[in-house]
């Protein structure tokens, strides 16, 4: 199924069905007819879910039909995710196609979490290789045995100091973070309640805690009201300060006065808002005047500072207490040093120009213009995350192959990560973007989107 | 495998909404595991069918099920999702004798009544058992489109364990916009089969009109 024809045509975009008795359709991309097969439509409506259970008693009895339907549908669409990058992940990335063994190079690159384009700077680079030189490659034991460098201890305050907490804690990822957050503070007998778009580390953190968990709709208070409703005992709020699918915010003031009134403790993680939003980059908490009026500041260093690993900030109790319960930093490896050298100076690199977070905002405004001049749908974003609202699962992927194939890579989101016929493609913008990448970018896309007549 | 009944609809529909996991595994036999939309979440399922041909004539359904996982075999002869229904009622007690006998549904022993109101907008059905009110239910529509589902419905009989797949055609639409809504009025069908709430609003709305449903013979398993 995976075979690709190539034949000459004419220029002329031209898609059509394949002959009869195969599953397939043509794109012409400069001047090239690429023939790709397709799988069978019903292949395409099963997904991972499908998969999830199964009858019998072997613990593999799942893995050959989930291994048959892979090798169908792969080349039909899901190849699309873990592609190779062969360049740093800059506002061009040079991408390697995996169904034609081709690297395609040069494609503007709205896919990577580089918000501020700090991972590839000269400076961070040269801090690498110095901490490199100096520690080695990792840190060769967990953090509370020998594991901590003088690095990871400097980063820790640099961090409380930057949130303008007493104190903060480095986790090796931000799955991490969340996990051994919720589950480090919260009990069996206790309650945790989310918004439903929550992401997975911070459902898998409830879990682990084995506390009774809800889930409240998405940035519904009144919802979260009735479900802190009635309930006796220790009670955590948990939202996110930009929802990553759909680049929203949280109505954070009522969120803070319902919590309030019902003795909850009120959690934010800030993966992609940290660094990029309020007035000195300390995240939604602040853009929003309501920084001190929350318990617990989680993020990530892998957006923003475009490095590795989470962190918690907040008072010196909870980081004290955290740091003797959250299983999941206890029993990790740290932070390779060389990771956290990178971090430092990316750090001191958002803190010392503020002017990343000028342009970001800037060309968030620019893309934001050029997608509704071409009446791009694009959701309720109020973020550098920007979806594009396709709504149509069973030609998602198509779309996706056809903008890969135009030169750009930007990320196709289909059921079950957002839900039925919510599928969309995740637009990253980044401080580093030139108004060239942009334009050409979205020029690209819309020719895409335009074809399958979602604007008009 | 054979088929044992079909059975054509005019106006199908089959709401999920989310519920407590303990009330799904109450639900449930031994042998069957609730798929978890959220942890802790569960789903519950409610159809209603208007039957405009079958062997009994046209008539009505109402259906509560979990949902469940389906059991895989070859990925390409596998249910994309698997029902235990464990509440049922029509309005025809020939249909559910005949179902009854056949594939084992949990009925209800008193008639209902339905209605099935369709604008462009909107599917609702009421339905009424004696007069009173049960539910309110209330869809709406997505992209249409033509579509095969292969389902798989669970069953005991006793203490035999059974399975029928069933297939269902005809056109079909499917969303997560949360635009649909349910009210459950106090009614003896209903009482004390759910402890804890379910949401009012479905999470998924299925909507399937003029097409086929088809059960094949039951499997022990």
């Amino acid at each position: 199924m995976s075979e690709r024809t190539k034949e000459t045509s004419a220029t002329a975009v031209d898609i059509e069905s394949a002959a009869p008795g195969t599953e397939g359709r043509r794109v012409d991309v400069d001047g090239t007819t690429e023939m790709i097969e397709q799988a069978r439509p019903e292949a395409l409506e099963y997904d991972y879910t499908n998969f999830y259970f199964g009858a019998g008693d072997d613990a593999f009895a799942l893995l050959e039909p989930f291994d048959d339907w892979w090798e169908e549908v792969q080349p039909a669409g899901y190849y699309l995710y873990e592609l190779p990058l062969h360049s740093a992940p800059g506002t061009r990335v040079d991408v390697k196609d995996t169904k034609t063994g081709d690297i395609r190079r040069g494609l503007v690159n709205f896919a990577s979490y580089n918000y501020l384009g700090l991972s590839y700077r000269p400076e961070v680079k040269e801090a690498i290789k110095e901490a490199a030189d100096t520690y080695g490659g990792g840190s060769s034991g967990s953090p509370i045995l020998s594991g901590t460098t003088a690095l990871h201890r400097r980063f820790a305050r640099e961090i409380a100091d930057f949130k303008g907490k007493e104190d903060a804690l480095i986790f090796p990822t931000g799955y991490s973070a969340n996990v051994g957050t919720i589950a480090g503070l919260m009990r069996s007998g206790d309650l945790i309640v989310a918004d439903q778009y929550a992401h997975a580390s911070i459902v898998d953190g409830m879990i682990l805690s084995k506390a009774k968990s809800r889930f409240f709709r998405h940035n519904r208070p009144d919802d979260l009201e009735r479900k802190l409703s009635g309930f006796e005992g220790k009670k955590l709020v948990i939202i996110e300060g930009v929802y990553s699918m759909d680049g929203d915010l949280p109505p954070l003031a009522e969120i803070v006065e319902i919590c309030r009134r019902h003795g909850a403790r009120l959690m934010i993680d800030e993966a992609h808002s940290a660094f990029v939003f309020g007035e000195t980059g300390k995240g939604v908490t602040e853009h929003l005047g309501l920084d001190e009026e929350v318990d617990i500041h989680l993020g990530t260093f892998s957006k923003s500072l475009g490095g590795q690993g989470g962190y918690i900030a907040g008072s010196r109790r909870l980081v004290n207490y955290l740091r003797g319960f959250s299983r999941s930093r206890f029993f990790s490896c740290a932070l390779s040093p060389v990771i956290v050298a990178g971090l430092r100076k990316a750090l001191e690199l958002a803190r010392e120009e503020p002017e990343l977070r000028e342009r970001l905002w800037e060309n968030v405004a620019y893309m934001r213009q050029l997608l509704g001049e071409a009446e791009v749908p694009t959701g309720d974003s109020e973020s550098q995350v920007i979806p594009i609202m396709v709504r149509d699962d069973a030609r998602i992927f198509s779309m996706a192959e056809e903008i890969f194939r135009e030169g750009v890579f930007i990320n196709p989101v289909k059921y079950p990560a957002v839900g039925k016929h919510k599928s969309r493609f995740r637009m990253s913008i980044s401080a580093a973007h030139s108004r060239e990448e942009l334009e050409e970018g979205a020029e690209k896309i819309v020719k895409v989107l335009r074809r399958y007549e979602i604007c008009p | 495998m054979p088929i044992v009944s079909s059975y054509r609809f005019h106006t199908g529909v089959s709401a999920f909404f989310d519920m407590a996991t303990s009330d799904a595994r109450a639900l449930l036999p031994e042998h069957l595991e609730p798929i978890e939309v959220t942890h802790q979440r569960s789903v519950l399922s409610v159809t209603a069918f208007l039957f405009d041909d079958s062997v009994v004539g046209p008539y009505t359904e109402l259906m509560f099920s979990v949902v469940v996982p389906p059991m895989v075999a070859q990925w390409g002869k596998h249910a994309k999702a698997g029902f235990f229904p464990f509440l049922a009622a029509t309005s025809s007690e020939e249909a559910r004798r005949i179902k009854g006998e056949r594939f084992h549904f949990p009925y209800h022993e008193e008639s209902i009544d339905a209605q099935f109101i369709e604008t462009d907008a909107r599917l609702r059905i009421r339905v009424f058992g004696a007069g009173d009110p049960i539910l309110d239910l209330s869809v709406t529509p997505g992209a249409w489109e033509t579509t095969t589902h292969l389902l798989q419905g669970f069953m005991m009989n006793g203490e035999e364990r059974l399975r029928t797949t069933l297939q269902i055609s005809g056109d079909y639409t499917v969303h997560e916009e949360e635009a649909g809504e349910m009210m459950l009025f106090p009614h003896q069908i209903t009482s004390g089969i759910l402890t804890q709430e379910v949401s009012p609003q479905p999470f998924r709305e299925h909507w399937f009109k003029n097409g086929t449903e088809v059960f094949h013979q039951l499997e022990t398993i």
